[in-house]
């Protein structure tokens, strides 16, 4: 019978683990350079000579105590049954710092594989490694990989079938220089970590001591050493009367003393350790100077929009172009086959108009997420928690929130999933709560069209308001809930700044590709699904099918609920029913408004203006378009995000809340800009 | 003297931590402890510093980089 062989992929974050997961498998998963991009444990698939291995991602963590939640979760699924061979993935030019999780992964006494990740990194830094010396240290295989290269992967493969079962081919060779070991037992040929004799005797007697009472616990040696670290998960499971030899916690010299370790192996195998890592600093110097730092930050984000808007509307032209001639050859074509006019009617006007409108705006999508991707990839990212930490602190969160915050630029999804990472319960919330305030992707569309509309040449300047309102709007939430519930500034922030890289193309590529097949999919899908249900509420009344859109079910819900909207200018029965659909994906507030007004190519100069001209045909104007586009970024943002929302905070009564509070928010600050408006 | 009044492109040694549990086990599971020399990379502002320990960059906060003492030693 074929066996699976469970691999457990485990990492510091940021070691490139998640590209060579995804080198296997083909998955796609996002990737990013800077820590704690995978929040959630993904599994794969793949096959090597005959054998099929299940491949486990699990979050990047830098030493296995239980101190985070991702630390216990990756802790927990190494020891148990689901993991047969671990694949620790380090980042071969910071070995120093990616060590200390393997010497911690050798002594749970499971079969570890070593990945050396990122070699072409250590070649163009012109330093070298030992690779026959370092397994030889260490009593464990290293393989050279390229997870960008797609290098060394059969290899790696190969050596974990080969070292599936736990056995040591040799002896562990090593020379301690100057420590003249006199302990009874001499480990050196046993285990790769031996620690100093103090340690090890205590080691020992607590080894005996669990002799007697758990003879059935495998690898007593690491349950030895984490009773004598006191560490709370294992002292709870297997209790022992262990004070007269732990008499308090050896963590520290423990640490110590793997750390010392480490540094033997680095003195040892790594030749030339050339400091071309200088260009990272003089760099830092710049991009995380006190007067620079910010002002930096805030022109790279103006240069992202800038070029979304300049380039992405250049090529939205053709997009357009395309559709139009797409949209009248249909148009023929239904034409030519006599369809019922229904039908033609729901094609044309429903589906066409409401999913071929959101597909133009792919290239502004496409811009904006390829200059994300390449800030991230380039190591920036990292750099903006620390330039923002002092700005956070203020509203109470940790520079480490910010993350989140930048990832609600692209997608408010994924950033609510990217809350996990804060470890404060009340930090997610107050994280949560203000993520959906940073326009997302989606409500481009919204920003594009109706800025376009009315504002002409300075439609750029009204989409970047919109951006910094959307960022005051979190400010100051978070500022008021800071004040309300008293938390003071953390200034705890505590996280790795990667070496700065050349951003790759093939992980860029991936990350775009992963979006746009989002976006894509989300026009197929839900935005497809609500441009049917728009046009059927629009074409059916009480009466049945009807030509004159007024009497329609959607009128109806439109007119019952425009009082409410009143205030804010936008009191029409068409735009409400916009904004209701728009619950479903953001999007759909675009092409909702392409199907109720049936412009079958909105986004075209000719479609704008005969949107234009039926919407003040209602008295709607510039004022009332930036009230809807006000409205639009702080609403309720889409049903994918109400349920992850609903999945991380765990309560649909806080959840609840949060939408209400969108709402109130949305309603407040659109009557304000609408007022304000209508006086210029 | 704390590790916040250092200065840029100073390497000091941490002769203790004073902060609560937790985020002293994160320190240490990091290469952060007692003996760990430090490289402060950029110091200018009022609140976070970056500094370097065990070959690699770290953003720190205000607090732990309050309540880490050091001491200027010549570091390997």
């Amino acid at each position: 019978m074929k066996h699976t062989i469970n691999v457990g992929f485990i990492g510091n974050p940021n070691c490139g683990k998640t590209t060579l997961f995804n080198a296997y498998t083909g998955a796609n998963l996002k990737v990013a350079n800077w820590p704690g991009v995978t929040v959630e444990k993904k599994e794969g698939q793949t096959t090597y000579e005959g054998e099929t291995f299940k491949l486990i991602d699990l979050p990047g963590i830098y030493s296995l105590s239980s101190y985070t939640m991702e630390e216990t979760v990756s802790r927990q699924c190494i020891l148990s049954d689901e993991v047969d061979v671990i694949v620790n993935v380090v980042d071969a030019s910071c070995l120093e710092r990616n060590l200390y999780l393997t010497l911690q992964l050798i002594e749970l006494g499971k079969p570890v594989v070593l990945a050396l990740n990122m070699m072409d990194i250590v070649e163009e830094r012109g330093m070298e490694i030992d690779l026959h010396r370092l397994p030889e240290m260490l009593g464990i295989p290293a393989i050279p990989v390229s997870a960008r290269k797609k290098t060394g992967l059969s290899i790696l493969m190969h050596a974990v079938a080969h070292h599936k079962t736990n056995r040591r081919q040799s002896p562990l060779i090593h020379h301690h220089p100057g420590l003249q070991s006199s302990h009874v037992h001499n480990h050196h040929s046993e285990y790769a970590m031996v620690y100093e004799d103090d340690i090890e005797d205590r080691i020992d007697s607590i080894i005996t001591v669990l002799n007697k009472k758990y003879p059935e616990l495998p690898n007593k040696r690491w349950h030895a050493i984490k009773l004598l670290e006191k560490d709370p998960d294992i002292t709870r499971r297997y209790p022992l009367e262990t004070d007269a030899i732990a008499d308090r916690s050896y963590e520290k010299d423990i640490i110590n003393q793997k750390y010392n370790f480490i540094e033997e192996i680095i003195s040892e195998i790594l030749v030339n350790k050339a400091e071309k890592e200088a260009s990272t600093d003089k760099i830092d110097h710049y991009l995380t100077s006190r007067w620079l730092g910010l002002p930096i930050f805030l022109v790279i984000m103006a240069l992202v929009f800038f070029l979304t808007f300049t380039v992405g509307d250049w090529l939205k032209g053709y997009f357009e172009i395309g559709l139009e001639k797409f949209s009248s050859f249909v148009a023929g074509g239904l034409t030519a086959m006599h369809t019922d006019p229904m039908l033609s009617s729901l094609i044309l006007d429903g589906i066409i108009a409401g999913v071929g409108g959101i597909l133009t705006f792919l290239p502004n999508i496409f811009i904006l997420f390829l200059a994300l991707a390449v800030l991230e990839d380039s190591g920036y990212m990292a750099r903006v928690a620390f330039v923002m930490d002092d700005i956070m602190s203020h509203l109470g969160l940790s520079g480490r929130a910010f993350l989140p915050l930048l990832l609600g630029f692209g997608c408010t999804v994924p950033a609510l999933m990217a809350s996990r990472t804060l470890e404060h319960s009340k930090d997610r919330f107050k994280t949560i709560l203000v993520t959906p305030f940073m326009s997302c992707s989606a409500r481009l569309p919204i920003y594009v069209l109706f800025s376009s509309m009315f504002f002409g040449r300075n439609a750029m300047l009204v989409c970047y308001f919109l951006y910094l309102l959307g960022i005051a709007a979190a400010i100051a939430t978070a500022y008021i809930l800071s004040k309300i519930d008293g938390s003071r500034a953390e200034h705890a922030l505590l996280m790795e700044l990667p070496e700065y890289k050349s951003p790759n193309a093939h992980t860029i590529a991936i990350y775009v590709w992963e979006k746009v097949k989002d976006y894509l999919s989300r026009a197929g899908t839900v935005i497809f699904i609500a441009s049917v249900i728009m046009w059927v509420i629009l074409n059916f009344g009480p009466a049945g099918y009807v030509t004159d859109i007024s009497q329609s079910f959607g009128s109806l819900i439109g007119k019952f609920a425009a009082p409410l909207l009143n205030p804010a200018g936008l009191g029409y029965w068409q735009i409400v029913v916009a904004l209701i659909a728009g619950i479903a994906a953001k999007e759909v507030v675009v092409s909702s408004c392409s199907v109720l007004f049936s412009i079958q190519n909105i986004t075209s100069p000719s479609g704008m203006d005969s949107m234009v001209a039926a919407l003040s045909s209602l008295g709607f104007g510039a004022a009332n378009g930036l009230a809807l586009m006000v409205f639009c970024l702080l609403y309720v943002p889409c049903t994918a995000s109400i349920a992850t929302m609903h999945r991380e905070l765990g309560s649909a009564k806080k959840t609840f809340f949060i939408i209400l509070y969108q709402l109130a928010a949305a309603w407040v600050m659109s009557v304000i800009v609408y007022h304000i408006a209508l006086i210029f | 003297m704390t590790l916040k009044q250092g200065k840029n492109n100073q390497t000091y040694q941490v002769l203790s931590i004073d902060i609560e549990q937790k985020l002293e086990r994160r320190l240490e599971a990091l290469g952060l402890t007692q003996g760990t020399c430090i490289t402060i990379l950029n110091n200018d502002k009022k609140g976070a510093l970056t500094a370097k320990f065990r070959g690699t960059r770290f953003a720190l906060g205000r607090r732990i980089a309050d309540h880490i003492e050091v001491k200027e030693v010549p570091c390997s």
